[in-house]
């Protein structure tokens, strides 16, 4: 505006300027003189202490006013009397105040206010009021370093970062956590990890060729949190995956063999168990038949059992038991036919004690024997009827052992008679007799060796065969015939004959088994025609 | 004075290393769980004093700031009225200038509180923490019925708040009987604020946002002397400072 004036001054000098400059030199002095007020209100921005020890407080100025203007911050403080200007505009830079430690009270409350003045006027702030404690904010981490490290064949990320600047002492006084975030490069999600008062972090959950982004801030003493750290970049290289292929063939091959025995063990599982679990032996009895014993059937049973048992056959011991010695002379004195098969029919056990009671027997009365054998073979049928009714078990083989008794010969019970001794041949044929000396017992007969006058006999035989007979001194009873003899030899004979009938009588007397025949104790026959056949003696068989 | 002072900490330095070395815990690990619930202690604390400071209370100050009839718990009247700022504009709420530990002398910046010794700082720490049992049961029962939308969160808060601050004053007391005498020694700070924080609902909000700022302020001290410890008693552990 004063230049504005002195041109005017100077172009009046210069009379008859141009009037057009004049009007538009009036304009513009009218318009600067409305410019000029006081400053304009100045805005406390914050304060901030970033390590406890100091802090800075920033304020926006207002609109100048024209004229220059100069802002004043003025505070008040808890335990201080009276109002004391910033210390210090400069550090901070414009617009600020900072206040260094010696200024720097914490727990304290603070009264701070920023004042504009110029030629016009000061126009105060808004205050703010705070405690150091309140506006703590540290700044950012610094040197956040990212490196890809391997662990047991799997790649993770290292971070790694270091304390805010101007926080160096480490006397307790502060206490700095941390807080980081990663995010994949082309992703909007952040994931947060908190690190405590660790100045490092593991993150293993990483994809091996993609890019990451990673920041770190903290905070002092829960104060509010710092502004997060330059981002930082980092590319996980593609680990080429050679190991598993090499991993998974060695497995391979190992479960070769494995499955291998597996199937051979199972394939031969037979083998296995047998030899793992050897069979017991079961029970075995020989004849038994086990399907036979689980049937229930014991009469089969038995009999199976009987069957294989191989039982010593029955001919045998019947045939021990029944055979005894058969005389013969040749065919003269052969048993009629039906004798015979009475022979054969009544065959019977003879138990051993029947034998020499048996011989004494003679056979029917109606039968004339002249043979001695047919007497003793009659006699033994006898007694072998007599005896059927003792026979033994299996009577089949009684039958079929009576064909051949006659062919056989006795070897238990009978008194052997050597043929050569007593053979008397009689009208040419020979006769095997003793005579019997003495009874002992019911069946032990002493035979009595005597020169028994073979002429005698012979005579006697010769006599019985031609015309043999004699003549009959006395009966007694139904069956006893005395014969007399013409010389005295027949009555020893006879009475020899009536001992032995004596003997006989008395064998049977004591034979309570003898049935019917019994009675024939005579040693004679009687014959049809009143004539007793003389029959020798029997010899003791 | 200040040579007194270091050696009477030196002094006591020795103390404490014999002491810990005869004993079975050592104190360093009882400092260490000390720091870390009065860490824990500060946290909720500084939690609860965010979650007032809502924005429905930016209303509720400005027309504190117009009516200028808050009735106000205080033990000593207030400063901050000056000429030199005009009222207008001004928001009166009740600043910790007026709490009831304001009282004790505190170290208040790093040089004083490195400059204290171990057992003025545990003493300190002890009184901090007892002074507030007291105004801890009178929060506990206002939030209760506090009319505010986060009242159930607050009450949590507020619980949890004393069952660290009694755990803590209990092994401080352990402390204390393993660092000497001097550490015994507590200042009395009694609460005279009642047993009631308000009649309106207006001035029970201010009156709660006010004690839980002391609260702050409180607990921070006390961390901070702790943790000043810790690092002391653990040179060693270069991890503790």
């Amino acid at each position: 505006m004063l230049l504005l004036l002195l041109l005017l001054r100077f172009s009046g000098a210069g009379v008859r300027m141009k009037g057009g400059l004049r009007l538009v030199v009036l304009l513009m002095l009218s318009v600067e003189s409305s410019s000029l007020s006081p400053p304009g209100k100045p805005v406390l921005l914050g304060c901030r202490s970033p390590e406890k020890e100091t802090f800075t407080c920033w304020w926006k100025p207002g609109l100048d006013g024209g004229l220059p203007t100069v802002h004043r911050l003025y505070y008040e403080r808890e335990q201080l009397e009276g109002t004391h200007e910033c210390p210090d505009y400069r550090s901070a830079g414009s617009n600020s105040c900072f206040f260094d430690k010696n200024h720097t009270y914490i727990w304290v409350d603070y009264h701070v206010m920023v004042e504009a003045s110029n030629a016009l006027g000061n126009v105060p702030s808004d205050p703010l009021k705070f405690d150091v404690m309140e506006i703590v904010r540290p700044y950012a981490p610094e040197n956040v370093t990212l490196m890809v490290e391997e662990k047991q064949e799997s790649p993770y990320l290292h971070i790694r970062w270091k304390h805010p600047s101007n926080t160096v002492s480490r006397s307790g006084w502060i206490t700095i956590k941390y807080q980081l975030r990663v995010k994949q490069e082309n992703s909007n999600d952040w994931k947060n990890y908190t690190s405590g008062t660790q100045m490092g972090f593991s993150l293993y959950s990483i994809h091996p060729g993609a890019v990451y982004e990673v920041q770190v801030r903290c905070t002092l003493d829960h104060s509010s949190w710092s502004e997060w750290s330059n981002t930082t970049f980092v590319k996980i290289p593609n680990y080429l995956q050679n190991e598993r292929p090499f991993g998974i063939l060695v497995s391979i091959f190992s479960t070769i063999p494995v499955v291998a025995a597996l199937c051979v063990l199972v394939t031969k599982r037979k083998y296995v168990k047998r030899f793992l679990l050897p069979p017991v032996p079961g029970p075995k009895i020989r004849g038994v038949d086990v399907q036979l014993l689980k049937s229930g059937k014991s009469e089969d049973v038995l009999g199976a059992l009987i069957v294989n048992q191989n039982f010593p056959p029955m001919v045998a011991r019947k045939d021990q038991m029944e055979e005894y010695l058969i005389v013969s002379d040749g065919g003269e004195w052969l048993l009629p036919a039906p004798l015979k098969s009475q022979k054969k029919k009544k065959s019977s056990f003879i138990p051993a004690g029947f034998h020499l009671d048996s011989q004494c027997k003679e056979s029917t009365p109606s039968q004339v024997q002249e043979n001695k054998d047919e007497m003793k073979s009659s006699s033994n049928l006898e007694q072998k009827q007599e005896f059927s009714g003792i026979n033994f078990a299996a009577a089949d083989l009684q039958k079929g052992a009576s064909e051949n008794f006659m062919q056989r010969l006795p070897n238990s019970g009978y008194v052997d008679i050597q043929r050569q001794e007593n053979i008397v041949e009689v009208d040419g044929i020979l006769v095997d007799y003793s005579r019997v000396k003495e009874v002992n017992g019911d069946n032990v007969f002493i035979l009595q060796k005597e020169n028994v006058p073979l002429s005698l006999d012979v005579q006697r035989r010769e006599e019985s065969m031609s015309e043999d007979y004699s003549r009959v001194k006395e009966v007694n009873g139904d069956n006893v015939v005395l014969l007399q003899k013409q010389n005295g030899s027949d009555d020893s004979f006879c009475t020899e004959k009536g001992n032995r009938y004596t003997h006989c009588t008395n064998q049977t007397q004591r034979n309570p088994h003898m049935t019917g025949l019994s009675k024939i104790g005579v040693c004679t026959d009687l014959s049809s025609d009143g004539y007793v056949d003389t029959i020798p003696a029997p010899s003791l068989i | 004075m200040a040579q007194r002072r270091t050696n009477g900490s030196k002094l006591l330095m020795t103390v404490l290393c014999v002491v810990a070395a005869c004993r079975a815990v050592p104190v360093t690990d009882l400092l260490d769980r000390a720091s870390q619930r009065s860490d824990r202690l500060h946290s909720l604390s500084t939690m609860l004093t965010q979650e007032l400071k809502m924005p429905e209370m930016a209303p509720l100050c400005l027309t504190i700031s117009a009516a200028f009839s808050v009735q106000v718990v205080t033990n000593s009247p207030s400063r901050l009225q000056d000429s030199h700022f005009p009222p207008i504009g001004r928001v009166i709420m009740p600043r910790p200038a007026m709490c009831h530990t304001s009282s004790l002398q505190t170290p208040n910046d790093k040089e004083q509180a490195l400059q204290v010794s171990e057992s003025d700082l545990l003493s300190l720490a002890r009184s901090l923490l007892r002074a507030w049992v007291d105004p801890l049961l009178v929060l506990s029962s206002s939030a209760n019925t506090l009319p505010h939308p986060a009242q159930n969160s607050i009450s949590n808060k507020i619980q949890e708040l004393q069952e660290h601050s009694k755990s803590l004053g209990d092994g401080l007391n352990v402390l204390s009987g393993k660092m000497g005498p001097a550490a015994q020694t507590m200042s009395l700070l009694p609460y005279r604020g009642g047993n009631d924080l308000g009649q309106d609902k207006i001035s029970k909000l201010i009156n709660f946002q006010f004690l839980l700022s002391c609260l702050r302020r409180d607990s921070h001290k006390i961390d901070s002397f702790l943790k000043v410890l810790r690092c002391r008693a653990a040179r060693m552990q270069p991890e503790m400072c």
